[in-house]
């Protein structure tokens, strides 16, 4: 079976001249979501349904994704862990810190996490970095899928605590949780305005598409932040 | 140029003004400890020096951990047992009143649905025999064939000269068991309300006071929780239960929708139609009051229904008969009352003497 790496730990798979997206699975035999298994070459890779996860929507968009085997990633809206299991496919030598504050979300969460070791779950808002930063260690990436009408300045605070110098920040940016009456393309474009210059931290967007046909109107972003070089 | 202090998941940190560490107090390598000093930090957030060394680097450095990877097994441990603990202390009393309401709800629906299905099949039996819902449930389960109603029961000459079908015996024994399971819905309804009465008294005592024990659960349960009723104005809480209508309103700016459920409380829904809307927003105040009290200091605080009673007399006072002019669009639509049980939707019916 035809099988091709897109990005590092991510697999377009070629099923009946069907593309699938896919990731290896670390816990072999364990389906996740209900999401299919399929094994070539003794290697199990689980399907990645890119209409349940904006990051996996984000790789069939053609975004540049800046996970690697080794990252250390903050994700913010973990919820049950759909997407986070991917994410936890792709880090086989990093980490991945999974922030959720809906604690009977956090219960499907947890028991994620119990079956792999790369997850570590903590029940916070996402707009309180400061009740999470005794865990956190710096993070070579952020993703954020919150789904609230302040999404950019949470991104914002959490980057400021934890993002490396030139880590990057992902982000899924729901234009009806901002507003419902307004025209997304405007919020779009005062969302990233306010990251390119409304906060006491700088970012540089590298890329910005709509997701759809996987998710209306929701605009997926990676930036990169700035490094002021003051000396 | 003074250093400054941050507490981190495995000991005390002192940093220098650039972030560095100068000197570390390490915690007890166990992970329940740990656990629990982590959901402490989380409760009670310390300020965060924005300069500050990488925990992991810290670790490592002050000897905590030795490998990278015992870094991650002891922290993942940690993060799992604390997280656990905060989920099990979200069993609070008002998230388990809450759940007796969401139950109370779903017998309902059930109830309905097997005791139609009751209805239905021994009709065939028994066409004649004129009961419904619990009444009927208890007459299959007490007697199942209509030739075993005994000659005193009120039935009995019905049951003698029914046009059903003769019942067999293997029927007859599914029935009784079918009616049997509906009968014990009822009872475990009627266990859940009490439950909910005597909980509501110690959780809410003021809600409980001023809204009833049964329409406080309900408001607590639609609000999500009784800190978020607290938080309420209570123009909100006069609107809770007026679903589709409020949503509405809060999407796009519609008209505010007047009948939530407080609407059922017996106060609004035996006064004449003129008064309901003042009485509403006078109670609906009080119960956001009351919430408050509940929520804040627990006690039960009587001057609050005091008040409404007062308020609420003051209103019938003052508006003893109806306006002159009838508000626009008033159904004109008399008796034709119906058992509404399940709807929502509060008709103006009757009332209006
Ligand atoms: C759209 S869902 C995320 C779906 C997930 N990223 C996936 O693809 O599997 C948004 C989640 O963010 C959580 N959330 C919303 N606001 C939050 C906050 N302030 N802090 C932490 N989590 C939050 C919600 O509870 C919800 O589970």
């Amino acid at each position: 079976m035809p099988v091709r790496e897109l990005s590092s730990g991510i697999y377009e798979l070629d099923i009946d001249d069907r593309k699938m997206l896919a990731t290896k699975n670390m816990i072999p035999g364990m389906s996740v979501y209900g999401e299919r298994l399929i094994t070539d070459d003794d290697t199990e890779y689980r399907q990645w349904d890119p209409s349940r996860s904006k990051l996996g929507a984000m790789v069939l968009k053609n975004f540049d994704i800046p996970l690697e085997s080794d990252s250390i990633v903050l994700y913010l809206g973990a919820a049950s862990g759909t997407t986070v299991s991917h994410v936890s496919d792709i880090l086989t030598d990093g980490l991945v810190y999974a922030v959720e504050f809906s604690p009977r979300t956090m219960r499907d969460l947890i028991q994620l996490c119990d079956q792999r070791p790369n997850i570590i779950p903590i029940l916070a808002d996402a707009n309180k970095p400061q009740s999470y930063a005794q865990i956190v260690e710096k993070a070579d990436v952020i993703f954020q899928d919150v789904a609230q009408p302040n999404q950019a300045e949470i991104a914002a605070i959490n980057s400021k605590y934890f993002l490396e110098e030139q880590g990057h920040l992902m982000l899924s940016i729901k234009s009806r949780s901002i507003d419902t009456v307004a025209s997304p393309k405007k919020i779009f474009k005062e969302e990233v305005r306010k990251l390119e210059s409304g906060f006491d931290i700088e970012f540089e967007v590298l890329e910005r598409k709509e997701l759809d046909p996987f998710h209306e109107d929701h605009l997926g972003l990676v930036a990169q932040m700035f490094v002021d070089d003051e000396e | 140029m003074t250093g400054t202090e941050f507490t981190a998941w495995f000991g005390k940190l002192k940093l220098d003004a650039n972030g560095e560490i100068e000197d570390c107090d390490l915690f007890d390598k166990d992970p329940e400890k740990l656990a629990e000093i982590v959901v402490e930090l989380q409760n009670n957030p310390q300020s965060v020096p924005l300069q500050r060394a990488d925990l992991r680097d810290a670790a490592l450095e002050c000897g905590f951990v030795e490998l990278d990877e015992d870094y991650d097994i002891l922290l993942r441990d940690v993060c799992i047992r604390a997280a656990k603990s905060q989920i099990s202390q979200t069993d609070t009393d008002d998230s388990r009143i809450i759940q007796a309401v969401e139950a109370l709800d779903d017998i309902d629906k059930n109830v309905n649905e097997l005791s139609e299905r009751l209805f239905e099949w021994y009709g065939r039996y028994f066409p004649e025999l004129e009961m419904t819902g619990e009444g009927l449930a208890n007459f299959v389960s007490a007697y199942g064939s209509r030739t075993n109603v005994p000659e005193d029961h009120a039935m009995s000459e019905k049951a003698s000269q029914s046009m059903g079908a003769e019942l067999l015996f293997a029927d007859e024994e599914l029935l009784r068991t079918f009616a049997n399971n509906i009968c014990s819905l009822y009872d475990t309804r009627r266990y859940i309300e009490n439950y909910i009465n005597t909980s509501m008294g110690s959780v809410a005592p003021n809600l409980c006071e001023v809204a009833g024990a049964s329409l406080g659960a309900r408001l607590m349960s639609m609000a999500g929780s009784l800190e978020k009723l607290a938080a309420f104005p209570s123009s909100t809480v006069q609107v809770i239960g007026a679903n589709r209508a409020l949503f509405k309103h809060l999407r796009s700016r519609a008209p505010s929708p007047k009948h939530g459920i407080i609407f059922n409380n017996p106060v609004i829904k035996n006064a004449p139609w003129w008064q309901r809307g003042k009485l509403a927003r006078a109670l609906a105040a009080k119960i956001s009051l009351a919430a408050r009290t509940d929520f804040y200091s627990g006690e039960l605080d009587p001057t609050i229904k005091e008040a409404l009673d007062k308020k609420l007399e003051s209103i019938r006072q003052a508006n003893p008969n109806p306006p002159e002019k009838k508000p626009e669009a008033k159904p004109q639509k008399r008796g034709g009352k119906r058992k509404s049980r399940g709807r929502k939707k509060n008709k103006k019916s009757g009332g209006n003497n």
